[in-house]
């Protein structure tokens, strides 16, 4: 069963987003990241990039695939996850931890009203 | 083995097996075959640190009976067959008439009138259209292909853990040797052979498949609390590319000759004839040729196939597999380059996404095992 923690938001294709304040914390679910396999590399939009929501904004590879990330919101980048450089891994080990891709300052704090609720996003990988 | 309706895929002996570990299943050369159980890089590691078992029965085995079947071979093919001996097995190519590869294979000698032809699953119909047709005097072929099970166990510990179910020494075995040994669960002696695809030590067993239900459990139920792990195709890519082995329709195609893929080490020239001779003399005295090399990438961006290859700012060639190596901890790939670009140490650019990241031209193999 894939974990799906309280607390966060999510996206259908498999984000997931922390808000705080004006600032969202965003980074792939466990169900995503077992679906994906091994991560070997992740490409992060740049600090200071505008990102559009739903937007594909950077990539997210395993051993045998290349998959787009969809950003769930939309907004400034302020924050990437650099550990991700060397160990890209610690997304399957840790997705909601460790393993978090960037932080953005949202432009519309609004856009969040069209992600899913942990119990929503529960449905939606049921039903997968 | 069931076949399914025609443009169905069909199934090994061992599907029911590979669900019931929890394997991811794909389409492969027609048939669904396990891309992965646990994780590809843990298979991988379990195969270079103790040993992994495989189902490859997808591949074509064809059974060769005659006198004269190393001298029919030997028109169709780059590499010597007929100074084989019974119990020694071949690397060989089959070619086609500009020297480009209908498929790499291997030939088992199992007697001196009767042969193993082992081919790659994707091109087993094309490879039984060929042999068929190329069929002459008193040569018999049969097609075993779903009717007969493959399955390997690669890895140091290979030895330690099949001796204990097979009649006869396996340890003796010298690389690339076969022999017919009886298996625990087998009826009549077994193909065994010291052959792989991930440049460790270990075995292939090629068995009736109303047998290989029964092999895959043995071996696994007392040596997988030892650290044996069921591996799929996944692994088994990223074991071979490391290990510097050309695939097929990746190193070695219709196109792309063995010459160019870097095995001329297998092309005997002194034979009198055969198929593509010429074209591949040419080539190799014209030295013009674009070259399979290898490359590791100088940062974390995998390369993949089909990614284009710069060197000096103009196009030089592309990527033909692509993939992090866990063993070297680097992104490696093979690439298909004009010969300017070929030489070792080169500095290439390779194009992802839009974005040029710096590699450098390496020799293959990127991963060789240590000598035990």
């Amino acid at each position: 069963m894939a974990n799906v923690p309280s607390g966060l938001l999510y996206s259908k294709e498999h984000e997931w987003v922390k808000v705080d304040g004006d600032v969202a914390t965003v980074g792939i679910t466990d169900y995503a990241q077992a679906s994906l396999g091994d991560i070997v590399y992740v490409e992060l939009p740049r600090v200071g990039a505008a990102l559009t929501q739903f937007g594909s904004i950077g990539v997210v590879e395993s051993v045998k695939a290349v998959s787009d990330i969809f950003t769930p919101v939309g907004g400034e980048v302020v924050g990437i996850n650099d550990g991700l450089e060397n160990d890209p891994a610690a997304v399957n080990r840790d997705p909601y931890g460790e393993g978090w891709f960037y932080k953005v300052q949202l432009a519309d704090a609004s856009q969040t009203a069209e992600l899913l609720t942990p119990e929503q996003y529960e449905q939606l990988i049921a039903e997968s | 083995m069931t076949t399914t309706d025609s443009g169905a895929l069909r199934r090994t002996a061992l599907n029911d097996a590979h669900l019931a570990l929890g394997a991811r299943m794909v389409p492969f050369g027609g048939f669904e075959m396990p891309v992965q159980y646990s994780s590809i890089l843990k298979e991988h590691d379990a195969v270079r640190k103790r040993a992994g078992l495989f189902d490859l029965s997808h591949m074509g085995q064809f059974e060769l009976r005659g006198p004269n079947v190393g001298e029919w071979a030997e028109a169709l093919t780059i590499n010597k067959v007929a100074n084989m001996k019974p119990g020694q097995a071949r690397y060989n190519v089959f070619t086609n008439e500009h020297g480009g590869a209908h498929d790499d294979v291997i030939f088992y000698r199992l007697g001196d009138e009767r042969w193993l032809l082992v081919v790659n699953a994707s091109n087993a119909d094309k490879m039984w259209a060929h042999v068929s047709d190329k069929r002459s005097g008193d040569l018999q072929l049969t097609n075993m292909h779903g009717e007969r099970a493959l399955i390997a166990i690669q890895g140091p510990r290979s030895v330690e853990w099949l001796q204990p179910y097979v009649d006869a020494d396996i340890g003796t075995l010298k690389y690339y040797a076969c022999a017919e040994m009886r298996v625990r669960g087998t009826h009549d002696p077994i193909v065994i052979a010291r052959t792989g695809y991930t440049g460790e030590d270990g075995f292939e067993l090629f068995l009736p498949a109303d047998e290989a239900v029964g092999v895959w459990d043995l071996l696994l139920a007392e040596n997988r609390e030892r650290g044996l792990e069921p591996c799929g195709l996944g692994a088994r890519d990223v074991l071979r590319l490391e290990a510097g082995m050309p695939l097929y329709g990746h190193e070695l195609t219709e196109e792309i000759t063995p010459v160019q893929a870097g095995i001329g080490w297998a092309i005997k020239f002194d034979k009198p004839a055969f198929t593509g001779k010429d074209a591949l003399l040419a080539q190799r005295d014209g030295n013009d040729y674009s070259r399979i090399v290898g490359l590791t990438m100088e940062g974390r961006v995998p390369a993949r196939a089909g990614y284009p290859v710069f060197a000096n700012g103009a196009q030089a060639g592309e990527i033909r597999s692509g993939s992090w190596g866990p063993t070297v901890e680097k992104n490696i790939a093979t690439a298909l380059v004009q010969p300017s670009a070929a030489a070792e140490g080169t500095k290439l650019e390779i194009e992802v996404r839009g974005a040029r990241h710096a590699a450098t031209v390496v020799p293959l193999p990127f991963y060789k095992r240590a000598k035990s």
